[in-house]
């Protein structure tokens, strides 16, 4: 850290021109770092993908060669990249659709009740901080077959026929990883939203109320819509998440049984490190980055429209 | 008197709700911490009932008989330096970023932005190459450098947008007294910048203890990596020793849950302000 010199004396009309050259090399200097960071650990390596991405690389080798477009060909025809573009659209829509539901719930609740409001809004974050492995394993034992406490709840109330193994079974594999993610994320789009209803003023519910609204219609007519700008952060961050989505499953069913949760995160994890073919991997990891580009760009372009309305 | 019976009820029944669904989300956390104080025969025995006794031999096994503390060891390394280097690189840069307001300034901005729709898995592959031509492969200092690189883009957001709040007037009057810009900015602006740099120090800091894939792929194999990725390999290796997983689980969830509660606000406003700024 640079120690300040107080040179009161300098005279100030000889500072002024000098300023200006100064701090551009002071700019130059304060921005250097990250760019030089950035560009080298970032934006190379993403560049060394699109290079790769028109390679039969297979990650070893010294041999990489170029194989033009027979990468995204594959990709177009390929129907196991094809179930793992399906089961990522399955599991992004419907994790954007509860989380949010979820996320407006309890930040309704929240706001609401009377008592231990933080000590509620505490216990309903907490799980946005833990890591997805963690949290999947976790999961993972309370569902499992044989000695988990959910099987074992299912049977104490008597709904004993409704044990299946979740995780092992094509059928609830899906839609357990999904659940349980929605426990984990909607925590963090609940302080959005709360932050966002804190912003609604009071008035407009009072009012509301003697004119006789019901809670209901309260919440349909003036909460839900003010809530609009809030929605849209939300609903494009957790979509961007939901797209991203690699631990829990890792852990918790490692794809499978079959291929009923290789989402496009896992995929390209497979075939990159596991089946050592590194240019189909980043030809892979390419459709996933356009997507959440054109899913950015999309928000920017929204939200533009949304600040000009303000 | 009706109206107030029905609406106390009302909000009793609130109440009750909140309760209930309180419940269902602390639930899996507090299994987790239970089940490490239980043995295995016990976990698998009856997985709700509370342990018998203090059962601490998962914690002494993991603790003396595997690599599990050199990975934590490797977990505290990890977050702190990178933490440290975030906040040494990234508000310097923010910072001249909003004052030096000048076309290539706006221009280095959207391309820092741009790191941002970059998912890890767009570049993870021709990373791992690059860090072993560069000879970071096998230390600390790769992944360091890849959780610096990765918080360019939303810490000059975060940062820009709060330099923009801070009047001008305060650092004219220290360059009249001759102030270089280095010291105005960390003597001046950088205190001011104290809330922004809690809640990047929080929300990162968590991103990268909790991290998984990057470490995984980044760290040689063969030696212990962090504790996340331990505790993946065991879920592997010893798929039979729950104990000694929960046991490491617990270990990772209770640094998270102290720094939570004693830094609660930095997490809330972290989010709050990177939500509106997108």
């Amino acid at each position: 850290m640079a120690t300040a010199v107080t040179r009161i004396d300098k005279p100030l009309t000889a500072a002024i021109p000098k300023k200006k050259k100064k701090w551009q090399s002071y700019a130059l200097l304060f921005i250097l770092p990250s760019f030089l960071i950035y560009t080298l650990f970032v934006i190379v390596p993403t560049a060394g993908s699109i290079y790769l991405s028109f390679t039969s690389w297979d990650g070893i080798s010294e041999d990489v060669r170029y194989i033009g477009f027979a990468n995204f060909v594959e990709i177009w025809q390929s129907p196991r990249v094809h179930n793992a573009l399906k089961n990522t659209l399955v599991m992004t829509v419907s994790l954007v659709l509860l989380e949010n539901i979820a996320a407006i719930m309890l930040a309704v609740l929240v706001d609401k009740v009377r008592w231990f409001r933080n000590l509620f809004r505490s216990i309903f974050y907490f799980p946005t901080l833990l890591s997805g492995i963690v949290m999947g394993f976790v999961w993972a034992m309370i569902l499992n077959y044989n000695f988990g406490v959910f099987n074992q709840i299912l049977d104490a109330i008597g709904l004993g026929s409704w044990v299946v193994d979740w995780l092992g079974n094509p059928k609830y594999a899906m839609i357990s990883i999904i659940l349980s993610t929605v426990w984990k994320g909607a925590g963090y789009y609940m302080i959005i939203y709360l932050a966002g209803l804190q912003g609604i003023p009071a008035e407009l519910n009072e009012a509301a109320s003697i004119d006789g609204a019901s809670g209901f219609q309260q919440f349909r007519h003036i909460t839900f819509p003010l809530l609009a700008g809030s929605m849209t952060v939300c609903l494009v961050l957790s979509m961007i998440s939901a797209l991203k989505i690699f631990d829990q499953i890792a852990v918790m069913t490692d794809g499978g049984p079959g291929f009923e949760t290789e989402t496009l995160t896992y995929i390209i994890y497979k075939v990159g490190f596991g089946e050592l073919r590194q240019g189909f991997g980043t030809a892979l990891a390419m459709v996933l980055f356009l997507i959440i580009m054109l899913i950015t760009v999309i928000q920017v372009k929204f939200l533009r429209k949304r600040e000009v309305q303000m | 008197m009706t109206l107030q019976a029905k609406k106390r009820w009302g909000e009793i029944a609130l109440l009750a709700i909140t309760v209930l669904l309180a419940i269902i989300f602390f639930f899996p956390i507090f299994f987790n911490l239970m089940s490490a104080f239980k043995s295995n025969a016990e976990i698998m025995k009856d997985a709700i009932a509370f342990p018998k006794g203090l059962y601490l031999d998962s914690f002494k096994y993991l603790l003396t008989e595997t690599d599990f503390p050199r990975a934590i060891v490797n977990s505290l390394i990890l977050t702190l330096v990178s933490i440290v280097a975030q906040v040494l690189i990234i508000p310097m840069a923010g910072y001249a970023i909003e004052r030096r307001d000048t076309r290539w300034t706006k221009m280095v901005f959207l391309y820092f932005l741009a790191g941002m729709m970059i998912p890890f898995q767009a570049y993870m592959i021709p990373l791992f190459k690059e860090l072993r031509m560069f000879g970071l492969y096998g230390s600390l200092a790769g992944p360091i450098l890849v959780y610096v690189a990765g918080a360019v883009g939303f810490g000059c957001l975060l940062y820009t947008s709060f330099v923009k709040g801070i009047p001008k007037e305060i650092e004219e009057a220290a360059e009249i007294d001759g102030c270089s810009r280095y010291g105005i900015f960390w003597k001046i602006v950088f205190p001011l910048l104290g809330p922004v740099t809690a809640s990047m120090v929080v929300l990162n800091g968590l991103g990268i203890w909790n991290d998984f894939l990057m470490p995984m792929l980044v760290l040689p194999s063969g030696e212990p990596k962090t504790m996340v990725v331990e505790i993946y390999r065991y879920i592997g290796e010893f798929s039979s020793r729950w104990d000694m997983i929960f046991a490491g689980t617990a270990m990772s969830v209770v640094p998270v849950l102290i720094v939570f509660i004693a830094l609660q606000k930095y997490f809330v406003k972290g989010i709050a302000s990177g939500a509106t700024k997108g």
